[in-house]
């Protein structure tokens, strides 16, 4: 069996080489929804190629514009797959520290509570 | 599947973020009675693969793309529904807030589609099947194919009621590439699932442990 801290390692090594890969290899093109989105919109047929100048039309639903600082997983314009991964790798980092930080503090709460 | 929030109106946002928030609050109580000192760290990094392999786009063929989504395999794996809603909502709100990847009025609805349908759709069938079955390899890739289509079904339904797709053409069309998806879905899974039990079967969860100790 593997140790805690052993396994921790191998773990996050193996998401942020995920995460690395992930810029060099991932596949372009739209996912299932966006996909769907074309379909729906006769921008492409149901088992054709996405023809690449296709862009997924927004129906503007709601009047909500949110503009995340790192839009599509990149530090912004110029930066490249520098960007990219340094964006990836610092999204990793965050889920793993997020995770960490609300289950040791809900353990906490739980301690405190069965002392009282 | 990331809903983007141009694609629903802001009052059945609204709706599903309350729905969401009910089971968020039974995943927080859910990690507040079953994780210990040595499984949180495990939790936390199984959350940061999770995160990593979304980012990863494999062809899915019909000029669409898939990638893991991780309900089942969190569900599976930590031996609760709960565990998905858990991770999947922490790696959504990283999605959606820095990185614009699904959005923020949309977040309930994708925190329901792909952390509680995709989670309990996963968890359950995958017990289910395992006692069909009686192998773990094949219970869990059916269930994460579950995980992956039933979710994209009601994500359908959704862009429906929002008005964003007809019911039949979103239908087949999300049902159609989500099945695809879904071998993506189901062998990620898999290979996941037999290396966290050959590492560290100490951490599979109470809810599946008993059913994998043999395999």
């Amino acid at each position: 069996m593997i140790q805690t801290r052993t396994l921790l390692a191998i773990g996050l090594a193996a998401a942020v080489l995920i995460g690395i890969g992930a810029v060099f290899l991932a596949t372009g093109g739209p996912d299932g929804l966006e996909s769907a989105a074309l379909v729906v919109h006769g921008e492409k047929s149901l088992t054709g190629p996405a023809p690449p100048d296709a862009e997924v039309k927004a129906p503007g639903r709601n009047g909500v514009s949110y503009i995340p600082p790192f839009p599509d997983y990149n530090l912004g314009v110029g930066s490249g797959r520098t960007g990219s991964i340094i964006a990836i790798v610092f999204g990793i980092a965050l889920t793993f520290g997020a995770i960490l930080g609300i289950t040791r503090l809900l353990r906490h709460r739980r301690r405190e509570e069965n002392q009282e | 599947m990331h809903i983007p929030d141009s694609f629903m109106p802001l009052t059945q946002g609204i709706v599903y973020w309350a729905v969401a928030l009910v089971f968020i609050g039974l995943s927080l109580r859910w990690a507040r009675r079953d994780m210990d000192e040595e499984r949180i760290p495990l939790v936390a990094v199984l959350a940061a693969g999770i995160f990593a392999i979304q980012s990863f786009n494999l062809p899915a063929g019909m000029g669409t793309t898939g990638h893991l989504v991780g309900g089942a395999l969190a569900a599976i794996v930590l031996g609760s529904p709960f565990a998905a809603v858990f991770i999947l909502t922490l790696v959504l709100i990283v999605q959606g807030v820095l990185f614009g990847d699904g959005g923020i009025t949309t977040m309930g609805a994708n925190i329901l589609n792909m952390g509680v349908i995709g989670g309990f759709v996963g968890f359950y069938s995958f017990r289910g099947l395992l006692a069909v079955f009686n192998r773990v390899d094949p219970a869990a890739f059916a269930a994460a194919w579950l995980a992956c289509f039933v979710p994209a079904l009601a994500a359908a339904v959704e862009m429906y009621w929002a008005g964003t797709f007809p019911l039949r053409e979103g239908l087949i069309a999300m049902g159609l590439y989500h099945a695809v998806i879904g071998f993506i879905e189901g062998a990620i899974t898999v290979v996941a699932i037999r290396l966290i039990i050959s590492a560290r079967p100490d951490i599979i969860g109470t809810g599946t442990k008993a059913k994998v100790a043999g395999t």
